[in-house]
């Protein structure tokens, strides 16, 4: 079965004609894409498509994006297109996250490690937080570890990813700065994404919640949840100011879910040159910085080589953390 | 009353002529994607996202355009199942079980139009659910924990047992294997792939819309090539489309159906991960259950052709409550909307009502119109739609096939994915041979995930206990349910009824 | 005769099922039921309902004479051969050929069935592709 200019696209309703060939110099992709590789509603699909609006709304695309959705095996099934058939595509972006590098990390994309694609750039970070319910007797990270400590059975705590993922490292990362050795004690319920996961913190099934501050800001303004810990080095600005560090409570655990993109392997550096440049265009723009705010993003400013080793670092710490805790030998 | 005056406001934003003219394009392509197997409405919503993009849409339109796509594919699932036996998409799929033998009987253009009827009746009736209910309605999605979620999919298998074959252990077969494809992939609650066979292209899942178009489109056309000189062509030109319209005494014995089933059905998408497909199934199940005493379920009963119309309809409403209440999907089109809101930087949540009305009202009357403009559209097309029974066979099976493949290739891309429908064709038409049912099939393949996560998750919260199923009242009436309504009859049913001759035979030898 | 020997490959299924189910390396971190116990629940169903299929069968199906079967076995290979050359053919030749094919084997006659296959293939084509904007195949012409 060999795929040739195989396009795994759900939303196609612009391709025109298209033309092969770039000139080198002036980059300027004639079919931009970007895969999500998972479902639409996730927040790599959301990465795609901000992106591609904002770049369009902001002339650094002339033509729309395309976006598509190619959801398996976490992003493995994306990532392995990617590398195995679309090596020298210079048109071609792909979303990524914290659990993206998470997977890298991990080995659970088979076959495949961080250097096979070239990295771009962060649009941002999502800071983790660890939240309970608003009538809960629990008010401060501590008091929650604490419980845990005693007595690990009473408390479960939900997520959005399955179990080794983020949302579940980053209980973790928090227990194992506050001194719980057997982490693997803690009770932690996978559910299909973050807000089935708060859903059923509000439902009283489960005690606490992990996820990201855009999954919960909707609850939190609402009153129907508290935020005991972000997982921030520090306060962050804005109406997210009033949530208490993780840090200051004496806890030293820093979780970012960062989003961005990877591009092909082989794309040549005109091509990757002139998206960093894109992208990092976007990244200062006003209108990029309102999408921030709305959405809950705080900033996470990496481009190019420096974004290279952001990754290279995170996916060595993770290693680090998942080899401590025994998720991978 | 404030509702009333905010309804009027939703009017006045949603009634310009872009957006009509927005509104008559979706219901169109909506029902067309609906009609074509292998499009369902969470692919014909996702396609046209890029649609409302590029035209600059602003929030209230896009939501307008996506909307009636949405209603639009609902009401278009019906079409190839009741003149095909296809279902267009996956709630449609107990449609097909009384809509085919109604056009079979040369009854297609009442079966048709009594489901656009009921599509409308749930429709409507869901969006006022959708109006008066939806803040208290989402207490009702919070009454149900992993535990519940469990029982109330246990009970949507038990009551398989009254539908289609009268063999019981063929069903449980049919169903068995349905939620086993269902775990193929990697596992969600712990990460690790299963049944994969280290081929990537399964790590996630078998796409259940490949299933439901191979063990049906397919199987249909190897059926009609094993016929092929038979007088199966001959006969099919003689069929008749009969009266476009239903009587009015028909309309009037399925009304007390339709009331029910969207009820039922608006429920059953209210709770989240339920959706839509499980709203038509369960308000056919229970349907028959309460009215079919001479058991015509399945062979031609118009009130099996408004039963799950009206449900499926009244569910596609329903689940826009989580989704804009809680900011959870309760379906896969709903995910998509999720997503499309998301993108035009709107937060559903527990606040989107207070914070952004006109965006909610917007859309509440946009459905109004989406569904009023549906019926209108939908009734008049009979005739048309009728005509594809006219085609003989030899001609519109090969275009049913590459239909078929189309409509998987174009989503997926992928020649994989292709191979898998070709498997499941011929599956499906071996079972078919052996009267298995089919429907038990898909309703494992689409439910199957679900019910084993919230299974593991209950568990996991209860600390391994597995008592803690039976642990709340719901859940505990749920059982009940599961097994007075459904399981008990099938095991004693049968000893009851030999018993009952046998009295009759005493009787009748006392009367002698 | 035939539902038993549905039942038994049933059965062969349901173990083959269980024995894929106990094999899977489960991770380190693991939640209280584990990624084998549903599996196993359902492949015991899976079995029973094949014994008693076996136990009881119904009366056996009508089955095709040899030729039938394989006509329906061709037009399996065809649609395989369909799928595996998509790609490389194009969407509208090789549905154009896919479509002859089995148009001419429902017993319409050769020249009409070119006719109809071609037919359908650029309708399709036309409604899938420059209405509803989804990308299918595209081979060495553009199409």
């Amino acid at each position: 079965m060999a795929f040739k200019s195989t396009r795994l696209l759900l939303a196609a309703a612009f391709i025109g004609a298209s033309a092969f060939g770039v000139s080198a110099a002036d980059f300027k992709p004639e079919n931009p894409e970007c895969i999500a590789p998972a479902n639409p509603g996730g927040g790599w699909d959301f990465t795609c498509r901000q992106v591609g609006k904002s770049l369009q709304d902001l002339k650094l695309l002339d033509k729309t994006m395309q976006v598509v959705n190619l959801a398996g095996g976490g992003g493995g099934v994306a990532f392995a297109e990617v590398v195995n058939k679309r090596d020298s595509d210079n048109d071609l972006i792909v979303a990524a996250s914290a659990a993206t590098a998470t997977r890298l990390a991990q080995g659970a994309y088979p076959g495949n490690t961080m250097d096979q694609v070239r990295w771009l750039a962060s649009i941002g970070a999502d800071y983790g937080v660890i939240a309970v319910a608003a009538d809960s007797p629990i008010n401060t990270l501590p008091e929650l570890l604490d419980q845990i400590k005693n007595d690990p059975a009473s408390v479960s705590v939900a997520g959005g990813s399955a179990v080794g993922g983020w949302d579940h490292l980053k209980v973790l990362i928090a227990a194992n700065a506050y001194g719980i050795n057997d982490v693997r004690s803690i009770k932690y319920i996978a559910f299909d994404g973050g807000g089935e996961a708060v859903t059923q913190l509000l439902a009283g099934s489960v005690q606490a919640f992990t996820g990201d501050i855009s999954e919960a800001k909707g609850f939190v303004d609402s009153g129907d949840i508290k935020v005991i810990a972000v997982l921030s080095p520090e306060r962050l600005p804005g109406e997210f100011a009033d949530f208490p560090t993780a840090k200051e409570q004496g806890v030293d655990a820093v979780g970012a879910n960062w989003r961005g993109f990877y591009a092909p392997g082989k794309m040549s550096d005109d091509a990757y040159n002139a998206w960093v440049g894109k992208i990092s265009d976007l990244y200062a723009s006003d209108e990029w910085k309102g999408v921030m705010a709305a959405n809950g993003l705080a900033p996470l400013d990496l481009q190019g080589e420096a974004f290279e080793q952001f990754v290279a670092q995170s996916v060595a710490q993770i290693q680090k953390i998942s080899k401590e805790i025994g998720i991978i030998k | 009353m404030e509702t009333f005056a905010s309804l009027a406001d939703g009017f006045a934003i949603a009634l310009t002529w872009q957006n009509l003219l927005l509104a008559l394009l979706g219901c169109f392509l909506g029902t067309m994607m609906g009609a074509l197997p292998g499009l369902g409405p969470s692919n014909g919503v996702a396609i046209l996202i890029p649609l409302a993009f590029t035209l600059g849409l602003g929030a209230t339109p896009s939501l307008i355009l996506l909307t009636s796509v949405y209603y639009g594919a609902m009401y278009g699932g019906r079409i190839s199942s009741i003149l095909l036996n296809i279902p267009g998409d996956e709630p449609a799929m107990m449609t097909c079980l009384d809509g085919y033998p109604m056009a079979k009987k040369g009854r297609a253009g009442e079966a048709l139009s009594l489901s656009g009827i009921a599509s409308f009746v749930g429709a409507f009736l869901a969006t006022w659910g959708l109006i008066f209910l939806a803040p208290q309605l989402v207490k009702i999605a919070l009454l149900f924990g992993p535990a519940e979620y469990f029982a109330l999919f246990t009970l949507a298998f038990a009551t398989l047992g009254g539908v289609a074959s009268t063999n019981q252990a063929k069903t449980a077969f049919a169903a068995a294997l349905g939620i086993g494809l269902a775990t193929v992939g990697v596992d969600t609650q712990t990460g690790v792939p299963r049944f994969t066979f280290g081929e990537v292209h399964l790590y996630d899942g078998i796409d259940f819309l490949v299933a439901i178009v191979g063990l049906f489109a397919l199987s249909e056309v190897f059926l009609f090539l094993e016929h092929r000189h038979g007088d199966s062509d001959a006969a099919k030109h003689k069929v008749s489309v009969g009266r476009l319209m239903p009587s009015f005494s028909l309309l009037k014995s399925c009304t007390p159906t339709m009331l029910r089933t969207s009820f039922l059905g608006f429920i059953a998408g209210v709770l989240p991960g339920a959706g839509a497909s499980l709203g038509s199934f369960i308000s056919y199940t229970m349907e028959k259950k309460l009215v079919d005493k001479e058991n015509t379920f399945g062979t031609g009963d118009p009130r099996g052709v408004a039963a799950p119309e009206a449900g499926n309809n009244a569910a596609a409403g329903g689940a826009l409550v989580p989704m804009l209440a809680l900011g959870v999907p309760g379906s896969g089109t709903t995910a998509v909307l999720l997503a499309v809101l998301l993108a035009l930087n709107i937060t559903p949540g527990p606040l989107l009502f207070t914070q952004q009305p006109d965006v909610v009202w917007g859309l509440i009357a946009a459905l109004f119109i989406a569904n009023f403009m549906l019926l209108a559209m939908n009734i008049p097309m009979i005739g048309l739609f009728t005509r594809v029974l006219l085609i003989p066979p030899r001609i519109l099976m090969p275009i049913v096939a590459m239909v078929s493949f189309v409509g998987i290739y174009g989503i997926s891309g992928s020649s994989f994915d292709l191979l898998v429908m070709i498997g499941f064709g011929v599956m499906g038409w071996i079972l078919r041979k052996l009267d298995v049912p089919l429907v038990p099939i898909i309703l494992g393949t689409l439910l199957g995930n679900a019910m084993e996560n919230n299974l593991r998750r209950a568990i996991t919260i209860d600390n391994g206990n597995w008592w803690t199923l039976v642990d709340s009242p719901l859940s505990i009436t749920l059982w009940s349910l599961a097994v007075i309504g459904f399981v008990l009859p099938i095991i004693f049913g049968k000893v009851l009824k030999s018993r009952m001759r046998m009295k009759k035979d005493e009787e009748g030898a006392v009367i002698d | 005769m035939s539902d038993r020997i549905f039942g038994v490959v049933g059965l062969l299924l349901a173990l083959g099922y269980a024995w894929a189910a106990l094999v899977i390396e489960e991770s380190f971190l693991s939640d209280a039921v584990g990624p084998k116990a549903f599996p196993l629940i359902i492949a015991a169903v899976l079995g029973l309902s094949s014994l008693a299929i076996i136990i009881k069968p119904d009366k056996a199906p009508e089955w095709p004479s040899f030729m039938r079967f394989v006509e329906v076995g061709a037009a399996i290979v065809v649609m395989i051969l369909y799928a595996i050359f998509l790609p490389e053919l194009g969407f509208v030749i090789a549905t154009a050929l896919a479509a002859t094919y089995l148009t001419w084997r429902l017993g319409t006659r050769p020249l009409s069935s070119v006719v109809s296959g071609c037919l359908t293939s650029v309708g399709i084509y036309a409604v899938f592709h420059l209405v509803l904007g989804l990308s299918l195949a595209r081979g060495p012409l553009g199409f």
